[in-house]
């Protein structure tokens, strides 16, 4: 009855309409996934990630490591044992009590400023990592003479649940082989 | 939308037969709308309205007219077809375009995420993810360091020429700058400077322009005729250098001590 109302030439062209818009919106949800995923289980990214995570964790860490404040030695120190791991964690550890009494007689405060610092070796399945890092470090005595030294250090990073923590930290040798 | 409806059922509402008819599709339409996501609903509201003006209102309309002037019996023969012709003509209306904006939406979302993932700062910087281009860097500048601070009384011009294949742009002149003020020095006192590179960390690196940190250490020699043996001392730098690539390999383009 109402059949020659509804005309097919009406609902026809208008369905066709709709079916390309369905595969072009279809065609380009698809490429866009693949994009998508590319970049999702891109390794390289994952790793360049992990890179500047322990670069930040890791000049962090050198710039706790150089700053003590006589007045609040056992923060100081707490920040310091939270920023290491491994070998120079049990340095620090036992090294303690020792170092607090030295820094409180010599009532210095030292604070220090990452000037640069740069990965150099990373070793993402292992959790290791290997910085440079060139630092200002200003000493202040207790009759309030500050002094800068600027310093190179070679750290060690290794990645404790999931935080990159020195686990190594030194100068460079100044004057020694080279080394790449 | 709304207001369709309400004119459809008050141009109806003269036959309570028809009326009874249309009922069950307000609450299809209801209820495809209120499954929808809201992100979906917005985007549809407008669309629908335009799309369903002439699908529902205008070809029902002329239907509805028809069976009140053909009369009663008639009219419940075409109320019971009315119902089943047009549910799965709104349901492929709705699917289709609930379909369109799910494909619309997903596409949009994955494109977002794909271009979050590739422009993030890490994912741009290729230091060390490009192991080969990394250490390439590294290589071209810490030698070129090495060869530009290192100075024997015997290589004046050499120092100069390889300074020329080493340095580009604000190097360069920093470094003729620097050595007219050293040069007389270097030559009275029969200084050798020698300079190696210690470390070298590359922080940023991409297609042709990078950023490294390097560790220095400079010895200078003085050869003193009075002294038998030459006094040396060592001195360590820290440099930030921007090197650009150019023709064949890395040049140094800006020198910061650190």
């Amino acid at each position: 009855m109402t059949r020659p109302v509804r005309t097919p030439a009406g609902i026809r062209p208008a369905l066709a309409v709709a079916l390309v818009l369905t595969l072009a919106a279809g065609a380009s949800a698809a490429w866009a996934g693949r994009d998508w995923y590319a970049a999702a289980h891109d390794d390289s990214a994952a790793y360049a990630v992990q890179r500047d995570e322990a670069l930040a964790a890791g000049e962090q860490a050198v710039q706790n490591l150089n700053t003590l404040d006589h007045k609040r030695v056992e923060q100081g120190l707490d920040l310091w044992e939270s920023s290491t791991t491994g070998a120079l964690h049990e340095q620090l550890v036992e090294g303690r009590k020792e170092f607090t009494g030295q820094v409180r007689a010599a009532r210095t405060v030292t604070t220090a400023r990452v000037l640069s610092g740069a990965v150099t070796e990373l070793d993402d399945r292992a959790g290791r990592a290997r910085l440079l890092v060139a630092l200002r470090i200003t000493v202040t005595t207790p009759d309030s003479k500050s002094t800068d030294k600027d310093s190179r250090m070679l750290g060690e990073l290794t990645r404790t649940d999931g935080h990159w923590k020195l686990s190594a930290l030194g100068q460079a040798p100044v004057g020694g082989t080279a080394v790449g | 939308m709304t207001r369709l409806l309400r004119r459809t059922t008050t141009a109806r509402s003269t036959e309570p037969a028809t009326d009874g008819g249309e009922a069950p599709e307000q609450p299809e339409e209801t209820a495809v709308a209120t499954t929808r996501t809201p992100a979906v609903a917005t985007t549809r509201t407008p669309a629908v309205a335009a799309a369903e003006a002439p699908g529902d209102a205008a070809p029902e309309a002329p239907g509805g007219a028809t069976t009140l002037v053909e009369g009663e019996p008639e009219a419940t023969d075409g109320d019971a077809e009315v119902p089943v012709r047009s549910f799965p003509a709104t349901w492929q209306k709705a699917a289709l375009v609930s379909a369109v904006a799910a494909l619309l939406l997903a596409g949009s979302a994955f494109f977002h995420g794909a271009h979050q993932l590739t422009s993030t700062s890490s994912a741009r910087n290729h230091a060390l993810t490009d192991a080969g281009a990394t250490a390439r860097v590294g290589g071209d500048v810490g030698e070129g360091l090495a060869r530009i601070f290192s100075y024997t009384p015997a290589s004046d011009d050499a120092v100069e020429r390889s300074a020329g294949t080493v340095l580009a742009g604000r190097a360069a002149r920093q470094y003729a700058d620097l050595f007219a003020q050293v040069r007389a020095k270097l030559v009275e006192q029969r200084i050798t400077l020698s300079t190696q590179t210690v470390r070298t960390g590359v922080i940023e690196l991409d297609e042709d322009s990078a950023r490294l940190l390097v560790f220095l250490d400079q010895t200078s020699r003085r050869d003193d005729a009075r002294q038998d043996e030459p006094t040396a001392t060592s001195a360590a730098a820290q440099l930030t250098v921007t090197a650009k690539f150019q023709g064949e390999r890395w040049l140094i383009v800006d020198i910061k001590a650190r």
